[in-house]
């Protein structure tokens, strides 16, 4: 341990700060997590660097985006160019992406045009090239909490420039969060309210929150896709390709909806001169089209796309596959408050009957993760290993329904046509029949299915949100860099999206323990808690987060990905 | 004639009104309400409410109903519920495209489709005809989605001849165009291949066995007078009818094709309108669907009274 230098980073570090950096030399986070944590928490990468050096680890490891990507499948970055041949400057890349819905940088709320805005717009802190997680300086340079984690301070990147050539200043990124607050952006409620960002002059922005926050700088990063900062006088409301002044490293040329969006190079970007010229988006509705036009070779890369369209993707020897371990989930919620399965021994059989190994063979090639009923992705740094995996275990099941007098426990599972999840159905379907429950599947369009059975319109203003949906179904998640929205919506009581109707005391008080914790060791035991209070209770199932599946042709390297929809191309070169 | 046409408008316009209530009122049946289904599940209820009153949706269906009339009447459908931009200007780009890949798939089948089954006619019972009767049922029975993917297979990925994608790039020349829509075309080609050239074939048959064709033959005619002064006029009035639905039904989109080819016409705008209940978008999109049904049916009617002036003194009566 070299101490001089340790103690070099610990005197200029904030108590929150302090905090991760004692966490890591302690040995309670590993490498990679106090890399992200200390990212979080605002400590710069020269001084992750030297504390990991002080322990006695290389120093080469922290780089910050926008630099060439790392390689790696397993990260949110394609490999390194393999092609024969060196990188060279110029050329277009053809990207296959989702149709946008709405391009409102405000309001919008899908894939698509997350995808196309990112390019030209950007965030105070962005998507790194390391993994799904991480996050690093985007027009924010730095940032620091107070002691309690209560405000954040952060330091703007300067001599940034809009696409019109005026200069980027502080005021727009509190033009910006005004603009989010009154929209009532999902990421800030009840985190920032109206005047919580201030110019302290004109690099530096500091946020008075409503209450001590943590993972604040989640809230204005990739993973709060709307946070994308635009100018002051940006109206609410007004398209993207209306008026697409950001200040990125793509300025965009052609935009249609119907087909798909052109950029040119923007010369003046605070990044340098990108190795490419352009960018030409093709959108799509479908995810099997994409993979067709990439071996027709009609595009060189596809922002996302699912095992089962893109199978023949994953060994094709031509194709770098970013195969990056992600957040993204399937719940199978049960009513706890009627029916069948309000009795807690009823879902924890159903629990115990996932053979969750087949589940993440069959349905994605292996290319998942064991989940334990729960939403804390092991991805995350406050992830709690310690709580034992739940596996199958038929006996046990069959003793647990009959201790609850439902040996003979029918019940219909109800499932949307979307990706994988009728395929779940049927399997879990199989599974469960070994322990005697007989579950009859009811898949239906996606519309119906999340209007219907997972969370119906509220009937009487009394009742809580999703009070009318089904029994028992399985609805999609996507990923997000910190589990507050699963945890936040799906399982406090009366979250907005509780179909299960959970209600636990014990599990709202850990929730705002999480919420409320500002450094590791509380953020960790918080989610002990949640987990163990969720593994027992079993509102939900849970049984895989499956990897977030992208790439490209050899012939590009250097992009990588959020895995919320944006692709980064800025340090991405053509192979000669 | 004016008479046999005026009816004939009179009736379309009938028929489109009919469309426009159908499509009304089925689209304010389905489940979920607009609101809802435009900000998505995860929306609160207040901002689903504050939508449904903004746009109207929240008022008596009645009202609504009236003022998608008059909004048909005036050709304002407003803007769409899903981007809020104008429905016509996006309407028109979808009606382009399909237009594009429509005609040429009519060009490519039309005339090969007419000779085929002129040649088979010709040939009755010998094996040319056997060859052209088994090969317009066969490819009339491989549906569009099958010989689409077929195609994308073999000729787009397999041998990279033809592009896998019907949209050309920006400012494409015609015949980079004609070039990305070839495999498409194809694909809806193969199909009405065999209606067109069976019906033909059938039409030709009957005429060939009249007695008038019998008589031009007796007067010393050669086949080839025969054939033009006689048979094609009143052979091709069956398959000029046929051709006229098929045309309706290209314009209106196939959405099959359409997605294998990542193509956005008519087929996938309506599509994707239906799924969000953009009504303002599909509203127009049926009428617009039916107007072209309306055309080619009037177009076929008066081609068909043109042809055969017993069809046209008979209307007039």
């Amino acid at each position: 341990m070299d101490f001089p230098k340790l103690d070099k980073v610990r005197r200029s570090a904030a108590p929150l700060q302090l905090d991760v950096v004692d966490a890591y030399v302690a040995g309670r986070l590993s490498r990679r997590e106090f890399i992200q944590r200390g990212a979080i928490v605002g400590l710069s990468m020269g001084s992750i660097g030297m504390v990991i050096a002080a322990c006695g680890g290389t120093t080469t490891s922290p780089s910050a985006s926008g630099a060439a990507a790392t390689s790696g499948a397993s990260s949110g970055a394609s490999s390194a160019p393999s092609a024969a041949g060196s990188p060279v400057s110029g050329g277009i890349i053809r990207i296959a992406g989702q149709r946008p819905v709405k391009v409102d940088p405000v309001t919008m709320e899908d894939l698509g045009g997350y995808g196309i805005t990112s390019q030209s717009f950007e965030f105070l802190c962005t998507a790194t090239n390391k993994d799904l997680v991480s996050i690093g300086p985007g027009l924010a340079l730095e940032w620091a909490p107070n002691a309690d984690g209560t405000v954040w301070t952060f330091k703007l990147r300067q001599g940034v420039k809009w696409h019109d050539g005026t200069a980027f200043t502080a005021d727009d990124v509190v033009a910006t969060m005004e603009r989010l607050v009154t929209a009532g952006n999902s990421g800030l409620k009840g985190v920032l309210g109206p005047g919580g960002a201030v110019a302290t002059d004109a690099n530096t922005v500091t946020f008075t929150l409503l209450g001590a926050n943590g993972n604040f700088p989640y809230l204005v990063s990739v993973f709060n896709a709307q946070s994308l900062i635009t100018p002051k006088a940006y109206v609410a409301g007004t398209t993207f390709d209306k008026v697409p002044a950001g200040t990125g490293a793509w300025k965009l040329k052609t935009y249609n909806q119907q087909t798909g969006a052109t950029f040119e190079r923007n010369p003046d970007w605070w990044g340098g001169t990108t190795p490419l010229d352009g960018l030409e988006f093709i959108f799509f509705d479908a995810t099997g089209p994409m993979v067709t036009a990439y071996q027709g070779q009609q595009v060189d890369a596809i922002i996302q796309f699912d095992v089962l369209s893109g199978k023949s993707l994953l060994d094709d020897a031509n194709f770098n596959l970013i195969s990056a371990p992600a957040a993204l989930h399937r719940q199978i919620w049960m009513r706890t408050d009627t029916g069948a399965f309000a009795d807690k021994k009823v879902r924890q059989a159903l629990a115990l009957t996932f053979d969750r190994p087949a589940l993440i063979q069959t349905l994605f090639q292996g290319k998942a993760q064991l989940g334990n009923d729960n939403p804390i992705w092991e991805g995350y740094p406050y992830y709690d290993s310690t709580v034992p995996q739940r596996t199958r275990d038929i006996p046990k099941a069959k003793a647990l329904l009959a201790e609850a007098n439902a040996s003979s426990l029918t019940a219909t599972l109800h499932a949307g046509q979307l990706l994988e999840i009728p395929d779940l159905a049927t399997l879990l379907k199989s599974q469960a029949a070994e322990a005697g429950i007989t579950l009859n599947v009811a898949v239906e369009s996606l519309n119906t299915f999340y209007g219907a059975q997972w969370c119906p319109k509220q009937v009487k203003p009394e009742d809580p949100p999703c009070f009318g949906a089904a029994e028992l179904g399985i609805v999609d998640y996507g990923h997000r860099g910190t589990p507050d929205v699963y945890l936040n919506a799906a399982l406090k009581s009366k979250g907005i999206w509780n179909s299960s109707q959970y209600g636990s005391t014990a599990f709202d008080t850990a929730f705002s323990d999480f919420q409320k914790a500002v450094g590791v060791d509380a953020q960790k035991a918080a989610c002990n808690k949640m987990e163990t209070i969720l593994l027992d209770d079993t509102p939900i199932g849970l049984p895989y987060f499956y990897n977030y599946l992208a790439g490209s042709s050899k012939a590009f390297s250097g992009l990588y990905a959020s895995g919320l929809g944006q692709m980064f191309f800025s340090a991405v070169s053509k192979t000669a | 004639m004016a008479r046999f046409v005026g009816r004939r408008l009179l009736l379309s316009l009938i028929t489109i009104w009919l469309l426009v209530t159908i499509v009304f009122f089925i689209s304010n049946v389905l489940p979920n309400d607009v609101g809802r289904t435009i900000l998505g599940p995860f929306a609160p209820q207040e901002s689903v409410d504050a939508l449904n009153a903004r746009l109207g949706t929240d008022r008596p269906i009645i009202v609504q109903y009236v003022d998608t009339l008059i909004g048909v009447v005036t050709l304002d459908f407003g803007d769409s519920y899903v981007n809020d931009d104008p429905v016509l200007p996006q309407l028109a780009a979808a009606i382009g495209r399909s237009t594009k890949l429509a005609g040429l798939a009519l060009l490519l089948t039309i005339p090969i489709a007419i000779i085929a089954g002129l040649f088979a006619a010709r040939r009755r019972d010998r094996v040319s005809d056997r060859a052209v009767v088994l090969l317009g049922v066969t490819s009339s029975s491989i549906p569009e989605f099958v010989t689409g993917t077929v195609l994308v297979v073999v000729v787009g990925v397999q041998l990279k001849l033809l592009p896998v994608l019907a949209t050309p790039p920006p400012n494409a020349d015609i015949p980079t165009q004609v070039r990305y829509l070839l495999m498409p075309a194809m694909a809806m080609a193969i199909v009405y291949f065999g209606y067109i050239a069976r019906m033909t074939r059938a039409g030709t048959i009957e005429v060939l066995q009249s007695d008038y064709t019998r008589t031009a033959t007796m007067k010393g005619l050669t086949t080839s007078q025969v054939m033009r002064r006689h048979v094609l006029r009143n052979a091709l009035i069956p398959t000029v009818a046929v051709i006229a639905v098929q045309v309706g039904y290209l314009f209106g989109g196939i959405i099959a094709v359409e997605k294998i080819f990542n193509y956005n016409g008519m087929g996938q705008t309506m599509l994707f309108a239906a799924q969000r209940k953009d009504i303002p978008m599909l509203t127009a999109g049926v009428i617009v669907i039916g107007i072209v049904y309306m055309l080619a049916t009037l177009a076929a009617d008066m081609t068909i009274a043109w042809m055969n002036p017993r069809i046209r003194l008979d209307a007039d009566r």
